[in-house]
């Protein structure tokens, strides 16, 4: 099988999971209880705000009703549903009164960015301590990073975050073990939040601006912000530089909590293909022909070893936006988990069906690019 | 076909088969335990769940209080008009009692000499009402007026001859000032609290307590209860659903393996947590979980279909290695097991699992009782007569077979899916017919804690489901798969006795793991307020609300977290043990 037959069939592969999914969103939709026409009118359901043609009274409730279509065969409704889909309109929600997309898009770019960035630490902390574990197997070394591996993935993310917020980033009254290095107050990162309360200023009386607008990173929106616009903005924010650094300290406390468990995980399999690697036959080859250890391992070994590494990439992503409704919620980040825990408790059924949905979008694109990489460096995957 | 009595040879066989079979599973296990000793890991994983385990078993005699009673004994339903002391670990406040003495003179429950007592308890039926226990005063420590400004504690003194009684002085209830009453506060004798393996001196609320003046020891003691029954239910049904559906799947292959492969992309597409959230909120207003009645019969009919059909038409003789591995050491240690299970059926020990929970008792108990056990007994005489019994028609010696038939050495022979089936079935049908009109109860009171493990299993099987149909995929290519098939052997035989026993190494392995992960996930969601009601033992939802005192008393997340991290950590490190002895690279 050719590369770009691999890719269509795989594309081809997602059309039914997507379809699936959207199915499954929307049963649990309409499977949770509570009437979001009764919800939206909340105690004011049964005033009269309309007359038919008749002159008979319309109450709010059945104005809800007729407004959201819900009179209509579920099959029907699930039709709507997935046409508004492809159209881009995903719905109005309660909560925010934003139509969902915009709720989705604001969030989604936080969540991303932590996980990216959460991952980004993980992978080389967890494939060098890898690396040592298995080269020095059964040594001190790889049992107690071994231990270490399995304790990581063993920690409640929410805990462990919590206790990095204790002593990393409250002063030492409080029990904190480091000063603070940016900023005045507290530890040595900020608590909470995507970056400093001084960075940001009310608009219009209720919304806050933060200076980046673009991307929705602000890791790379505050590096790129450009001078006319901080020209703009109040003198005290200094440059992009400052702007960078305020929000990278934000994101290290989150994405420690967030990258733990997969950097145990990682070092796990790391250590195991590794340790396959180094019996076969051409590793011998390459000692026997008396290329200096580290050579044999970097260059013959861990070339083959990190193969089976790429697959775990993809669920690494799905882990990690699973975790990220722990982290988000701890630190207060307003990322795709605290959309969901928050529209799950409200009852915001559009913002539910959105937030699984592109979760969802997100994973199996991802696989999908590991799985396509998988097949440009390992091409007999392509042969089944 | 041989006559019944022609036997005896065949049975001394497999008798020495058997002896066999028995010295080479006692070497299998000491040498499994060979491989698992040499890990010191896997070993402090071991002694981690156990001691868990004993936890949670014992909870009730190491804990000082129920979990929701309050330890400064200030328990107050409906008049909660002051708070609860949030004391620190090892404090000695937890023997402090706040008590409201009435100064005015007018008072009808005025009185010079005042008891010292406890708040308002309620009894445990009707009848006892209201009551008070009377407390052993140590020492004074405090007394405010109804505005909280301190008073001279001189106003107050013990009664020399009786440390319970507290005499006040004329001063006290002469001063119009106080209008109606001043509180003191005194450290007061609590010996029942203590915790009785710990020395004098570091006895009391050595965790501190919360809030709502809980004894934070008593609620981590108790949440490894609910943790760890969370974590075995979960992980054992979705074990069963994944393997079930996984073999199906990886046996039968082709449109199926394609159809059910997809719904497990589905499930995987969306992250756990957030589909386990949507499900718990979709269960939202769930009371109890039932199932129609027709459900209730006919699947138990279908099963019994399903399966009595493979066995009365097979002729194959098992010739399992595992199965008569299990099948020896059944026989070796039978006594302990019946006496075992026994207890554990009677008793109700497995952890958190209470079987009144589980079966909830109606008023038709009585009837059912009888009825069920007659069923039972006429059926399982039916089924122990063996069916050899109506195959050979003649009625001589008929006792003896009957008799023969009860004969325990080979127990194994009675444990068929049939069998199964039908006592399962009884005892379902038995158990969970709550009477309430046309459904069957099958769990009552299905709370929070149920909803959260239905959705972590729904959340949960597709995994195992994958793993199982790897397997499957993999021994099915096994010759002795296609000897058992070649011989006529039925679908349901070849995957229960052929397959799945030489497939359970990596399911053990994710089960011990997945236990684990469960109790994580469960107190995750608790963490997020989708979990446990509120102010129960569970160890995520004690973290969750100890966020509100986050700087002021860090002790309050510090235990159950270190709770939820050593049990995941056994079940983690106990799993990576058994994951050495299964691979057959250790195998020497």
């Amino acid at each position: 099988m050719k590369l770009h037959e691999f890719v269509v069939r795989r594309l081809l592969l997602l059309i039914p999971v997507m379809i699936g999914v959207a199915i499954f969103t929307f049963a649990i939709a309409h499977i949770i209880p509570g009437d979001p026409a009764a919800i939206q009118c909340g105690d004011k359901c049964g005033v009269t705000v309309d007359y038919t043609e008749d002159g008979d009274p319309i109450t709010a409730y059945e104005a809800n009703r007729i407004r959201l279509k819900m009179d209509d065969t579920v099959t029907v409704q699930f039709w709507r549903y997935i046409t508004d889909l492809a159209e881009g309109d995903w719905g109005e929600s309660l909560l925010y009164h934003r139509p969902v997309i915009d709720v989705v898009k604001d969030a989604a770019p936080i969540t991303l960015e932590m996980s990216f960035l959460a991952l980004f630490i993980a992978y080389p902390l967890g494939i060098i301590l890898g690396i040592i574990s298995a080269v020095r197997q059964d040594r001190m070394f790889d049992h107690v990073s071994r231990f270490f591996a399995i304790a990581f993935v063993s920690l409640p993310i929410f805990w462990f975050a919590m206790m990095l917020q204790l002593f990393l980033a409250t002063g030492t009254e409080h029990g904190g073990i480091c000063d603070p290095i940016f900023g005045t107050e507290g530890g040595c990162f900020p608590i909470y939040g995507r970056h400093d309360p001084s960075y940001t200023y009310p608009v219009d009386g209720y919304a806050w601006y933060y200076p980046t607008g673009g991307t929705g990173f602000h890791l790379v929106d505050s590096w790129f912000v450009t001078d006319e616009k901080l020209a703009t903005l109040p003198s005290e924010w200094g440059s992009n530089r400052l702007l960078f650094k305020d929000t990278f300290f934000h994101l290290a406390l989150p994405c420690a909590a967030l990258g733990i468990a997969s950097t145990g995980s990682l070092l796990r399999y790391m250590r195991a293909s590794l340790l396959e690697v180094l019996h076969e036959d051409y590793v011998r080859t390459a000692r026997a022909k008396g290329l200096s250890e580290i050579r044999v391992v970097i260059v013959h070994a861990c070339r083959n070893a990190l193969i089976p590494i790429v697959t775990i990439l993809g669920f690494s992503i799905g882990g990690a936006i699973g975790g990220a409704v722990l982290t988000e919620t701890v630190f207060a980040f307003n990322g795709m988990g605290r959309v969901a825990v928050t529209s799950i408790q409200y009852l915001d059924f559009a913002v539910i069906m959105g937030v699984t949905l592109i979760t969802s979008v997100i994973f199996l694109l991802s696989n999908l690019i590991v799985d396509i990489t998988y097949a440009i460096i390992d091409p007999r995957v392509r042969l089944e | 076909m041989r006559g019944w009595d022609e036997g005896e040879g065949d049975r001394d066989e497999s008798r020495r088969r058997l002896r066999e079979a028995l010295s080479q599973s006692k070497s299998d296990l000491s040498r499994s335990w060979k491989i698992y000793r040499r890990s010191l890991l896997a070993m402090l994983g071991l002694f981690m769940v156990i001691s868990v385990s004993l936890v949670a078993i014992f909870a009730e005699t190491i804990a000082v209080e129920h979990p929701y009673r309050n330890l400064q004994d200030t328990e107050d339903k409906w008049l909660i008009d002051y708070e609860p002391r949030r004391v620190e670990p090892r404090s000695e406040e937890c023997d402090w009692h706040e008590q409201k003495i009435t100064t005015n003179p007018n008072s009808p429950l005025f009185s010079e000499v005042v008891v010292a007592e406890t708040d308002d308890k309620v009894g445990e039926t009707i009848a006892d009402g209201y009551y008070r226990d009377t407390l052993t005063v140590i020492q004074l420590i405090k007394l405010e007026n109804s505005l909280g400004y301190d008073l001279n504690l001189s106003l107050l003194s013990m009664d020399p001859s009786n440390s319970s009684l507290l005499v006040l002085s004329p001063e006290l209830y002469g001063n119009t000032s106080l209008y109606d009453g001043v509180w003191l506060t005194y450290e007061f004798d609590n010996e029942e609290m203590h915790h009785w393996w710990l020395p004098d001196g570091y006895d009391v609320c050595i965790f501190g307590t919360n809030d709502q003046g809980h004894d934070l020891f008593s609620k981590v003691v108790y949440g490894a209860q609910v943790s760890l029954k969370i974590g075995i239910t979960v992980a054992t049904l979705t074990v069963i659903i994944g393997t079930i559906v996984g073999s199906i799947s990886g046996y039968f292959g082709g449109r199926v393996d394609e159809f059910i492969m997809r719904i497990c992309d589905i499930f995987f597409a969306i992250p756990g947590l957030i589909l386990a959230m949507a499900f718990v909120a979709a269960m939202n207003q769930i009371t109890s979980l039932t199932i129609p009645i027709w459900l209730g019969i006919l699947f138990p009919i279908f099963v019994l279909a399903a399966f009595s059909n493979t066995y009365l038409n097979s002729t194959v003789p098992d010739d399992d290695q595992i199965s008569e591995q299990v099948m020896s050491l059944i026989i070796r240690y039978r006594g302990v097991l019946l006496v075992l299970v026994g207890f554990l059926f009677f008793v109700g020990l497995i952890p958190g699992a209470s079987w009144p929970d589980f079966f909830g008792i109606s008023e038709g108990r009585s009837w059912r009782v009888f009825a069920a056990l007659g069923i039972i007994a006429v059926l399982g005489a039916i089924i122990l007569a063996d069916r050899r019994f109506f195959l050979n028609t003649s009625f001589e010696g008929g006792l003896g077979r009957i008799r023969d038939s009860f004969d325990w050495t080979n127990p194994w022979r009675y444990l068929t899916f049939r069998t199964l089936a039908v006592f399962v079935s009884l005892a379902l049908l038995f158990s969970f017919s709550g009477n309430e009109g046309e459904e069957l109860v099958l769990i009552k009171n299905f709370d929070r804690l149920w909803k959260v493990q239905a959705a972590l299993i729904f959340t949960g099987w597709p995994g195992y489901a994958r793993l199982i149909r790897g397997q499957v995929l993999y021994v099915k290519e096994m010759t002795f798969v296609e000897a058992a098939r070649s011989v006529g052997a039925r679908p349901g035989r070849i995957m229960f006795r052929h397959i799945l026993p030489n497939a359970w190494a990596p399911l053990l392995v994710a089960f011990t793991l997945d236990i684990g992960g469960t109790i994580l996930s469960a107190s995750g969601l608790s963490f997020l307020g989708l979990g446990a009601d509120a102010y129960t033992a569970e160890w995520g939802l004690m973290i969750s609300e100890s966020r509100r005192y986050f700087l002021l008393s860090p002790h309050l997340m510090l235990f159950p977290g270190l709770a939820i991290a050593v049990t995941v950590l056994g079940f983690n490190l106990l799993g990576d043990g058994i994951r050495d002895i299964v691979d057959p690279k250790n195998r020497r």
